[in-house]
């Protein structure tokens, strides 16, 4: 594993009781209504919560119109700018898998990829504009530029959870089941509960505590 | 205890917030009392965030017909005495050009700031443009914020330096910052609420002739105090390193990109990095003794070299020896990145790269051909999709008669509609800028022998294409105009406008329909259709293009994401379609072909309607030789 401080101990810590880290670079990237955008909040606020200092951005473009949709969450004391640096991403959280492989050049070896395994298809496709890649090509091709690959059917679980629509939750859940994200546990469950009615907030937690469950089974 | 919002009183609280909030905030911390804009990505956020709070702050906020009427406002507010900001988008400012330009020859009272957000890589915009020259061209001076927190700060400071100047500034904001986020340390929020008051001067405040000429050199001199005053402006700021042999001068958000390039080659503290927050005018003193402190410098800056050439044109003044490099090693095309500034300063230090860039372009080149193309699209059930069906068979019906080969043109417009330019629809052929299709039309139709057939959408329509809609009718031009009305600025996430009945802050105003004023613009062949009734409404374009005059058509038809909002809020049960695998051969796939509805999909060789995304405009319907889609959900 790369060491997550450059700098400082592994073992320090903020006010809040979080993990000081000198940068982590999280990447979430899907298709438009997927909920990407909300990942990166619940992260921004969670890291306010932790005392992390926290930059970041994102390109919508036309994306409401079903284009791709990228976010960027950057954690750490290092942390300058709104873009990963080319070869810095430490975990790339993708919802969509061929989104997901569009994304892979920002990655770093050691990087993590947390995978929705469930596809969706632009109508190129159908129109015989352009094909869509195999699932095992998607899997090789991230296999070769990151250290593990968590994947799962992130509608599945959501479903489960009460809710398809939470199925980004569920895909935070498993980022954080990975183990690196700086952020505490109990902080990102608290930006889900004050971002969601009480309803919903169940609902959330639930979708998440899967998703966390899922890519710790996947760990052992 | 009660959730931080961005209105909040609460000086010393951290906030995550997005760049336009941060923005906002800092607005809302000067005590500004006028906000108009009109919207446009990366900037709208801005005046939504504004909007959201301005009741319980007491801050009047409006979305205006389009940004020069959004200037004039808030210019008036400022006139007046009180705090007064405008916000626009790159193009935007092109639209405002005229007002801002005399704007500066009357100065501020109240501190009157204009936000421009530029867009370089043009991710949602019709072109990449410096809004810098603007300013330059208008004595406008202006601050550039180089991370969200800072474009918070800068906003305070620039109501505050407006004020002290009488002068009106620029805050130019770039997509990474508008659409950036960052934890913001949140400041006080001003209390001061002020009475407006025009004290009355017409010398200084009608310009004539006489009066720009009295008034330019006011200008020039307070423009000239101001180039005094930015040496020891916060925003600028100096870092000579001993013995260093670079200096990089670096403008907005690029000194970050910069920050973190010197740390990943291993250089902070080798290198002299002057941090510059007001390109114009640059603090002269500080670049002179950064470019004698070293032999080699770097400019860094989002788009043009506008920083760039004034440090030449400084260094050439002053006589000082240093080669300045800037876009001969920065591309002028698109944003900057870490990547690049490392590139740039490796260069120029003979430093090895932190990682092997030539392997990750390497990569993505193996990629590109694995990749779908995911174009932007009109959502399933778009009713643009609708009106651009109709519009393409009343065109191909009437253009048959001019002849074998005629083909009707179609100036488009910017929009969601504007997508539809794409296959399989392609229903524009020239896209310029907001309004203009109405404006092609109009040249079009004197000078081609084929129905020629402008759209625009409703807001562009109130936005810009009424004059040009006035024009077509005083000189006679033989043009159809179409407005794609689903009330609603949809593109750019559904802002009011006069055809929407209720404003900004939500309060019911006066609904305006395009069609009265097409009327009252005296042109005689107004129509309204419902594209979803396409029969109808293809026939009646079909009359509009044949009439000869110019001739209007409103095509109405609320937006999908909007109609689906509402049905949901109201319980309303949206009844899709489905394919009969029966009656359907799976390989015609017509509907595919016509339509590029993302609805419509294939399935282990099947033609199958995806229920998850259908929302029932029944469009396919129209093109299926084997009346195969049929309304509900299959027995
Ligand atoms: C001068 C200028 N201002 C703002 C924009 C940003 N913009 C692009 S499309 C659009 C509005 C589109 O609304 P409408 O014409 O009603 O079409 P819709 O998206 O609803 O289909 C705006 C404001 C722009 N491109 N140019």
């Amino acid at each position: 594993m790369r060491p997550l401080c450059l700098h400082l101990p592994v073992s320090r810590h903020t006010k809040g009781g979080a993990r000081i880290v000198a940068e982590y670079n999280v990447l979430i990237a899907g298709v438009g209504g997927q909920g990407v955008i909300l990942i990166s909040e619940l992260l921004g606020n969670a890291a306010v919560r932790d005392g992390i200092n926290v930059r970041g951005s994102e390109v919508l473009g036309m994306a409401v119109r079903g284009g791709p949709v990228v976010s960027i969450i950057r954690l750490g004391s290092d942390v300058y700018g709104p873009l990963i640096p080319a070869g810095k991403g430490d975990i790339l959280i993708a919802l969509e898998p061929s989104e997901a492989l569009r994304n892979s050049t920002h990655l770093s070896p050691s990087s993590k990829v947390i995978l929705n395994t469930e596809t969706t298809v632009p109508f190129t496709v159908p129109l015989g504009e352009s094909t869509y890649p195999a699932m095992d090509e998607i899997i090789a091709r991230l296999n070769k530029v990151s250290s593990e690959i968590i994947s799962l059917n992130a509608r599945e679980i959501a479903v489960e959870a009460g809710s398809s629509l939470s199925a980004n939750i569920v895909m935070l859940g498993a980022a954080f089941g990975a183990g690196q994200l700086p952020i505490k546990l109990d902080t990102i469950k608290e930006a889900i509960q004050a971002h969601f009615p009480a309803k919903l907030a169940t609902i959330n937690i639930k979708a998440f505590d899967l998703g966390y469950q899922q890519s710790r089974v996947h760990h052992q | 205890m009660k959730e931080l919002t961005v209105g909040s009183d609460a000086p010393g609280e951290r906030l995550f917030l997005l760049g336009n909030e941060a923005i906002a905030r800092g607005a809302i911390e000067a005590g500004v009392q006028v906000a108009a804009a009109y919207p446009g990505t990366p900037s709208s956020e801005i005046m939504e965030t504004l909007a959201g709070v301005a009741q319980q702050l007491g801050i009047y906020v409006e979305w205006s017909t389009n940004e020069k009427v959004a200037f004039e406002v808030a210019f008036a507010a400022s006139l007046s005495g009180l705090r007064a900001l405008a916000s626009m988008k790159h193009v935007g400012l092109n639209v405002a050009h005229d007002a801002v330009m005399t704007a500066s020859y009357a100065g501020a009272r109240g501190g009157m700031v204009l936000l421009v957000a530029d867009d370089p890589w043009a991710w949602s915009s019709q072109s990449e443009q410096d809004s810098r020259y603007v300013a330059e061209q208008g004595y406008l001076p202006v601050l550039e914020p180089s991370s969200v927190a800072e474009a918070r700060d800068m906003m305070v400071d620039a109501f505050r330096l407006s004020e002290e100047f009488h002068h009106p500034f620029m805050v130019r904001s770039v997509t990474r910052i508008s659409h950036g986020r960052s934890d913001v340390t949140l400041g006080e929020i001003s209390k001061e609420r002020r009475q407006g008051h025009f004290a009355k001067d017409p010398a200084r405040m009608v310009f004539t002739p006489s009066g720009a000429r009295k008034n330019r050199p006011l200008m020039i001199d307070r423009f000239n105090q101001i180039k005094q005053a930015v040496d020891t402006f916060p925003g600028n700021h100096l870092e000579l390193k001993n013995g260093a042999r670079l200096g990089i001068i670096a403008c907005g958000l690029s000194y970050s990109y910069t920050r973190e390039a010197l740390k990943w080659l291993g250089l902070e503290g080798q290198v002299s990095l002057l941090k510059i927050g007001t390109p114009h005018p640059l603090p002269e003193r500080l670049v002179k003794e950064l470019l004698e402190a070293v032999p080699e410098v770097l400019v860094a800056e989002e788009l043009d070299p506008f920083v760039e050439l004034h440090v030449k044109a400084i260094a050439g003044g002053s006589n000082i020896r240093v080669n300045i490099h800037g876009k001969d090693l920065i591309p002028l095309v698109g944003e900057l990145s870490t990547r690049l500034l490392t590139e740039a300063i490796a260069r120029l230090t003979n430093s090895r790269l932190p990682i092997d860039f030539a392997a990750i372009d390497k990569l993505g080149a193996e990629l590109a051909p694995l990749l779908p193309a995911r174009p932007p699209t009109l959502c399933p059930g778009c009713p643009h999709r609708a009106s651009q069906y109709a519009l393409k068979m009343a065109g191909k019906r009437v253009a048959r008669e001019y002849g074998q080969d005629a083909e009707a043109v179609y100036p488009g417009d910017i929009g969601c509609y504007t997508l539809s330019y794409l296959p399989p629809i392609e229903s524009m052929d020239v896209v310029l800028c907001m309004g203009a299709s109405f404006g092609i039309a109009n040249g079009l139709a004197h000078v081609l022998d084929t129905p020629v057939i402008g759209q625009l959408g409703d807001s562009t329509f109130f936005h810009s294409g009424i004059p040009a809609l006035l024009n077509a009718v005083f000189n006679k031009a033989k043009v159809t105009m179409v407005i794609l009305d689903n009330t609603a600025t949809a593109m750019t996430g559904f802002q009011p406008h006069p055809g929407t009945g209720y404003t900004a802050t939500g309060e019911k105003t006066t609904m305006v329909k395009p069609e009265d004023i097409a009327r009252a613009c005296g042109v005689e062949f107004v129509e309204v259709v419902d594209p979803f009734d396409l029969k109808q409404a293809t026939d009646v374009m079909e009359r509009a293009i044949r009439f000869n005059g110019p001739s209007v058509v409103v095509s109405r038809r609320p937006c999908t994401i909007i109609d689906q909002r509402n049905k949901k809020k109201a319980g309303e049960e949206t009844i899709i379609y489905h394919i009969d695998q029966e009656r359907c051969d799976g390989k015609c796939e017509a509907c595919i072909k016509l339509l590029g509805c993302p609805a419509i999909t294939k399935d282990d060789g099947r033609t199958i309607i995806d229920d998850t995304l259908c929302t029932g405009c029944g469009l396919c319907v129209y093109t299926c030789p084997y009346h195969a889609i049929l309304k509900g959900v299959p027995e």
